[in-house]
C-alpha cells in the first residue's frame, strides 16, 4: 500500500481498526509469563480466528500479534536473535487470517524501559531495534505499520524514523494519555500531533488507558491542527472493581453511544483496546455509519512543539519571542562553559528566558574549535530537560545539524537555510526527513543582497525548492535580514520591506534577528526597541531577542495590544496589574496609622512592615506603645486565623517574619527604655533529637516561638541527649522542645526527658513530630502539640 | 531493576497545598497569594531532579502478616499481608528528588525565608512522592495487556505495622546509591526529600479488598 493509496482510503469514509487481541488470547489459554509473540506462533489457530472475528466485525485494518516484538523487548524473553524470524512469521499469520480482505498493519510499541536521558537505552539503540522488528514485519509482507500505546515521544520518534529510514510505508501511530491529557512523560496531544505529522507519521491518535469520553477530548485538542487523519482506539472504560472483581465498566452499548461525539470530535478511523472484543467494533461499524467524518483541514498558522508544548507562529498572534541567549557569540561566560561542557549553565540561561517570557530559544554552539556536534546535541538535551520551550537549532553545520534534530523531541526549527546551493542540497533534505521547520535566509552564493527585491527573488527561488520536498508556508520563517543601521542607514528599511512583502503579499510567517540592527551604536536598547515597534507594525511574527531586556518585552506586550494580537488586552493586564502592585516602592504604600502596622504583619507584609515601624518611629510613637498595642495583637490575631483555617501555614509563617522584621528595629529602642525592654514570656531550648536530620518543623516552632514573645535557644538538629540538658541548665529553660520525625530517633526524646529529671531540673518537655502522639508524650510526662502554632499556645501555657 | 532518572511526574497541587494545611471554602488566599504559591511551586519543580528505581520480585509466601519474597528477604505487617494478598509479584520502587532542593530549603529557611521554605519543603515531598506514583503509572501501562495490573495502593516503611527499619532491605534490593540515596544509621532516607514503597502485581479480575474499599471511598 503506498502513501497515497492511505491518503485515498481515509478520504473515502470512516476507517475502522481492531480491537484487544492480547485479551481474546488469555482467553484462548495463552499462559501468563509466557511470550506473547513466540507463544503465538507456535499456536497460530486462536490469533486466526480472533483476527477473523474483527474482520467479520468490520475491520478494515488487522493489527499484526507484534506488540512487544522489538529486540529490546525480546531480550527479556532471551528470544532477541529471533526478532526478525518470529516477527516475520506473525506478519505472514495476520496476512493468512486477513485472505486479503483486510489490510494488516505491523504492529510496534514500546521497549519496555525508557529512552536516555531518562532510562539506560540511547536513541540509537532503539532505533537499531525497532529496525531489526520492521525488517521482520517487511519480509512478512505487512501492508503498513501502526505504532502503538506510547508513553514516550522520544521512542515513537526512534520508532518512526526507524520506519522511515526503511521503506516508504504508511504509519498510524497512537500514543496513550492519562488522565490531564497527557501521556505518562508529560506529552499533549497537540505536541505529538505536530511531532509525529511533521515526521512523516500518515495518521495520529490515542489508544489505551482511557475510555471514549476522555478520547473525544483528546481529538478535539488535534483536529483543528492536524494534517493527517486522527485515529482513536479507546479502552471499553476504565477498570472497576465489581463484587471484589475488576471489569472494564462500559458493555458494547455504552461504548458505541461515544460514535457520534469521537466523529464530531474529528476521527477519522475508529477502533478498540483492553476489554473490546469483535462485538465492539461490530456495533461500532454499526453506529458510525450513521455520521459523516470530518475531513482533514488544518488550519494554516506555523507550529513548532517540544516534548511537552506546542508554539503557534502568526502575524496575528501575540508575537513570538526566540531567546537569543543561548549563543556564545559575545557571551563569554557562556562561551566558557560551553568550552568545559558545563550543561548547568546551558540550563540556567534556559530558565532565565523563559521565566522573562521566551516562547522559544535559539541554541548555537558556534565555539571555534569545538565539536560542536557533541555540544549541540548536549545543549538541546540541557535545554529540553530544563525547560518545556520549543527550540530552533541555529547551525550551519550539517552534521552537528543532523546529531540534534535526530535527538531533538519535538518539531523544531532549523536556523536557517539560505538560496547558497550547498544549503539547499544539504540542509533541506535534513530539514524534510526530520519534519523541522526553517528560517529562510534570503542571501545567496553572492552575498548578502542590498536590496528587498533581490532578497525576495531569493525567497521565491528557495520556497520552490522547499515545495519540491513536500514543504508549505507554514513551515517557513522567513528572515528580514536585518544588518547594522551602524554601516547603513537604508538596511532598516530595507529589511522591513522584506516583512512587509511576506506578511501582506506572500502570506508567510516572518522573523528577525533583532540586536543585529544596532550593533555598534551606543544604547542599543533603543534602537533595538523602536526597530521591533517598526517591524510589528509590518505583520513580523518572530523575533529572535533578549527576553530579559525588559524595556523590550515591554514594548512586545504593547505592540501585540496595540495591533489586536492580544485578545482583549488579556495578556497586558495580566501581566501589568500584578506587576504594577508588586513593583510599587514599599515607602508609597505607607499608610501612616498604627492600623495599617495591624494589617501589614497581619497580612505578612514584611518590608512593608519594617518600612512602617521606622514611620511610627519617627512620628515619635514609643516602641513600648507598637509592641503592646499593634504587634502583640497582629500576631495574635494571624494566629486565630490559623486557628480557624482561615490562614494556612506559608501566611502564618509569613506574619512570624513581619513581626520579626518589626522587632528587629524595635529591641535597640525597648533596650533603651526603662526596665531594660520587653520581658521574654519564658526561655525554651529546641532542638532536633539526635540521630535525626529533618529540622524544618523544629525551625518553624523556634521562629514562632521567638515572635510570639519567648527567648529561643535553638540547638540545631541530630542533638545529644547530654547537650541538650547542659543548655538548658546554663539558660535557665523554662521549657525544653524537642522535635522528631521518625520511629527511630523518637526514643531519644524519653531519654531526654530522663536527664532532665536526674539533674533536678524542673523544666518542662514539649514534644512534636509526625509519628508522635499525645499518649508518647504522655508515657515519659511530656507535652505534645501536634503543629507550630499549637506549640506556641502550648508552651504559654506551661510558663 | 530499572532506572529513570530527570522525570517529571505530574502532581496535584491540591495536595501541596493539603499538606500547608490548606482548607478549601475557609482559608482564605489573596490573587497575589496564589501567584507566589504558583511561583515557588514553579521554582520547586525546576529544583527537584527526580529519578527512580523499581524492581519486581516474586513472592514465595504471605501468611499471618509475614511476606518472604523470592530471594528471602522478609516483610512483616498485617496490613500490607493483606495489600498484597492477591500478589505473586511485588513492586519495590524508590524516589528521590535530589539534593538540590533540599539545599534551597535549607538556604531559604536560614535567610529568614521560611515562608518560602515550607512552600518549597511540602511541593518537593509532594514532587518526590509522585515519582512513585510515575513508577506505578509505567508498570501498569507496561502489564496492562498482559492482563495485569497494580494494587491501588502502596506502603512505605514507618507506616502502620510496617515497621521503618525495613527501609534497609528496600535499600539493598533496590541498590538506592546508584540513585545518589542513602540510609542513616536511624533509617532516614538521604536526600530529605526521597521515598520508598511496595505495592502488588495483581490480575486485572482480582484486586483486594483494601483496594475495593479505596474504590468504594
Amino acid at each position: 500500500m503506498t502513501r497515497q493509496d492511505f491518503k485515498e482510503l481515509f478520504r473515502k469514509g470512516m476507517v475502522f481498526l481492531d480491537g484487544a487481541t492480547g485479551t481474546q488470547m488469555h482467553k484462548s489459554g495463552m499462559p501468563s509469563g509466557a511470550c506473547p509473540e513466540k507463544w503465538a506462533v507456535e499456536n497460530p489457530e486462536p490469533l486466526i480466528q480472533v483476527q477473523r472475528d474483527y474482520i467479520s466485525a468490520g475491520s478494515n485494518i488487522i493489527l499484526t500479534f507484534s506488540m512487544g516484538g522489538n529486540a529490546i523487548k525480546l531480550k527479556e524473553y532471551g528470544l532477541e536473535e529471533e526478532t526478525q524470524s518470529l516477527n516475520k512469521r506473525l506478519a505472514e499469520i495476520s496476512k493468512e487470517a486477513a485472505g486479503g480482505k483486510a489490510l494488516v498493519a505491523g504492529d510496534i510499541s514500546s521497549c519496555g524501559s525508557l529512552l536516555a536521558p531518562y532510562g539506560e537505552i540511547s536513541f540509537e539503540e532503539s532505533v537499531e531495534s525497532y529496525k531489526k522488528q520492521i525488517q521482520g514485519l517487511l519480509d512478512g509482507g505487512v501492508d503498513l505499520f501502526a505504532i502503538e500505546t506510547m508513553l514516550d515521544i522520544q521512542e515513537t520518534r526512534a520508532a518512526l524514523i526507524a520506519i522511515r529510514e526503511m521503506c516508504d510505508l504508511p504509519v498510524i501511530v497512537t500514543m496513550t494519555y492519562e488522565n490531564g491529557l497527557r501521556t505518562l512523560m508529560g506529552t499533549d496531544p497537540l505536541s505529538a500531533l505536530v511531532t509525529l505529522q511533521s515526521l512523516g507519521a500518515d495518521a495520529v491518535g490515542c489508544n489505551c488507558s482511557s475510555g471514549p469520553a476522555e478520547m473525544v477530548e483528546i481529538l478535539k485538542l488535534m483536529k483543528p491542527y492536524a494534517k493527517v487523519p486522527l485515529i482513536a482506539k479507546p479502552n471499553a472504560g476504565k477498570p472497576r472493581l465489581v463484587n471484589g472483581k475488576t471489569v472494564f465498566d462500559m458493555d458494547s452499548d455504552t461504548f458505541c453511544s461515544y460514535v457520534e461525539a469521537l466523529i464530531e470530535a474529528g476521527a477519522n478511523g475508529l477502533g478498540g483496546c483492553c476489554g473490546t472484543s469483535p462485538e465492539y467494533i461490530a456495533k461500532l461499524v454499526a453506529a458510525a455509519s450513521k455520521y459523516r467524518v470530518k475531513a482533514v483541514a488544518p488550519s494554516h498558522v506555523s507550529l513548532v512543539s517540544s516534548n511537552r508544548k506546542t508554539v503557534m507562529i502568526h502575524q496575528d498572534l501575540p508575537l513570538t519571542v526566540i531567546g537569543e541567549r543561548l549563543n556564545p557569540t559575545g557571551k563569554k561566560m557562556l562561551r566558557e562553559a560551553l568550552i568545559r561542557n558545563d550543561m548547568e549553565t546551558v540550563s540556567d540561561f534556559a530558565r532565565q528566558q523563559m521565566e522573562a517570557g521566551a516562547h522559544m530559544l535559539d541554541v548555537n554552539a558556534g565555539v571555534p574549535g569545538i565539536d560542536e556536534r557533541a555540544v549541540l546535541t548536549a545543549m538541546v538535551n540541557a535545554a529540553c530537560n530544563a525547560v518545556p520551550l520549543p527550540l530552533c537549532l541555529d547551525s550551519s553545520n550539517p552534521e552537528a545539524l543532523e546529531a540534534a534534530l535526530r535527538i531533538y523531541p519535538g518539531r523544531a526549527v532549523i536556523n536557517s537555510i539560505s538560496g547558497e546551493q550547498k544549503k539547499l542540497d544539504v540542509i533541506l533534505p535534513l530539514a524534510a526527513k526530520y519534519g523541522a521547520m526553517f528560517v529562510l535566509l534570503p542571501i545567496d552564493d553572492t552575498g548578502v543582497p542590498q536590496t528587498a527585491e533581490e532578497r525576495i527573488a531569493i525567497i521565491k527561488r528557495v520556497y520552490e525548492k522547499a515545495q519540491k520536498y513536500g514543504f508549505t508556508k507554514e513551515d517557513i520563517l522567513v528572515d528580514g535580514v536585518v544588518m547594522t543601521v551602524a554601516a547603513d542607514q537604508k538596511a532598516a528599511a530595507e529589511a522591513l520591506k522584506v516583512i512587509t512583502w511576506c506578511s501582506r503579499e506572500f502570506g508567510v510567517n516572518t522573523v528577525i534577528g533583532l540586536s543585529n540592527v544596532s550593533f555598534g551604536l551606543p544604547s542599543r536598547e533603543l534602537i533595538n526597541s523602536a526597530f521591533l515597534c517598526m517591524a510589528v507594525a509590518e505583520g513580523l511574527s518572530s523575533a529572535i531577542m533578549n527576553p530579559n531586556d525588559e524595556g523590550l518585552m515591554d514594548a512586545k506586550r504593547a505592540l501585540d495590544v496595540l495591533k489586536s494580537r492580544d485578545e482583549h488586552a488579556l495578556a497586558y493586564i495580566n501581566h501589568y496589574s500584578s506587576g504594577k502592585e508588586a513593583a510599587a516602592p514599599p515607602a508609597a504604600k505607607v499608610e501612616k496609622s498604627e492600623k495599617s502596622l495591624f494589617d501589614t504583619v497581619v497580612e505578612g507584609h514584611s518590608d512593608r512592615t519594617a518600612e512602617m515601624v521606622r514611620h511610627e518611629l519617627d512620628q515619635g510613637v514609643s516602641a513600648e506603645r507598637l509592641v503592646d498595642e499593634v504587634l502583640i495583637p497582629a500576631i495574635q490575631e494571624v494566629g486565630r486565623r490559623y486557628d480557624d483555617k482561615v490562614y494556612f501555614l506559608p501566611q502564618l509563617i509569613r506574619g512570624a517574619e513581619a513581626m520579626e522584621k518589626a522587632m528587629a528595629i524595635l529591641t535597640p529602642y525597648l533596650a533603651k527604655a526603662e526596665g531594660a525592654g520587653l520581658k521574654p514570656k519564658g526561655t525554651v531550648v529546641i532542638a532536633t533529637v539526635k540521630g535525626d536530620i529533618h529540622d524544618i518543623g523544629k525551625n518553624i516552632v523556634a521562629l514562632l516561638l521567638r515572635n510570639y514573645g519567648f527567648s529561643v535557644i535553638d540547638l540545631g538538629k541530630d542533638v545529644p541527649a547530654d547537650r541538650i540538658i547542659q543548655s538548658a541548665i546554663a539558660h535557665n529553660a523554662d521549657i525544653i522542645a524537642l522535635s522528631a520525625l521518625m520511629t527511630t530517633t523518637m526514643t531519644e526524646m524519653p531519654k531526654v526527658a530522663a536527664m532532665a529529671s536526674e539533674a533536678g531540673l524542673n523544666t518542662k518537655v514539649m514534644v512534636g513530630g509526625a509519628v508522635l502522639d499525645k499518649e508518647y508524650a504522655a508515657s515519659f510526662n511530656a507535652f505534645y502539640s501536634r503543629d507550630a502554632y499549637a506549640a506556641v499556645k502550648l508552651a504559654e501555657s506551661l510558663v | 531493576m530499572k532506572v529513570f532518572r530527570h522525570i517529571r511526574p505530574t502532581y496535584d497541587r491540591k495536595l501541596i497545598y493539603a499538606r500547608l494545611g490548606y482548607k478549601r471554602g475557609t482559608t482564605a488566599l489573596t490573587q497575589a497569594d496564589e501567584a507566589s504559591l504558583e511561583e515557588l511551586i514553579q521554582k520547586c519543580e525546576g529544583l527537584c531532579d527526580i529519578a527512580v528505581a523499581y524492581r519486581i520480585m516474586g513472592v514465595q509466601s504471605n501468611q499471618d502478616g509475614v511476606i518472604i519474597l523470592e530471594d528471602g528477604t522478609g516483610f512483616k505487617g498485617k496490613a500490607l499481608g493483606e495489600l498484597l494478598s492477591c500478589s505473586d509479584k511485588v513492586v519495590l520502587m524508590a524516589s528521590t528528588a535530589g539534593r538540590r532542593v533540599g539545599e534551597a530549603i535549607n538556604g531559604l529557611m536560614s535567610s529568614g525565608r521560611a515562608s518560602e521554605a515550607v512552600v518549597l519543603d511540602a511541593a518537593a515531598s509532594e514532587i518526590a512522592d509522585a515519582g512513585l506514583d510515575f513508577v506505578m503509572d509505567y508498570i501498569r501501562t507496561q502489564i496492562r495487556k498482559a492482563g495485569k495490573t497494580l494494587t491501588r495502593l502502596r506502603f512505605s516503611p514507618g507506616y502502620g505495622d510496617f515497621v521503618i527499619e525495613q527501609q534497609r532491605d528496600f535499600a539493598r534490593l533496590l541498590d538506592i546509591g546508584q540513585l545518589g540515596m542513602s540510609l542513616t544509621e536511624a533509617c532516614m532516607l538521604l536526600p530529605e526529600k526521597s521515598v520508598m514503597a511496595i505495592a502488588g502485581i495483581v490480575a486485572l479480575e482480582a484486586q483486594t479488598a483494601a483496594d475495593f474499599h479505596d474504590e468504594i471511598q
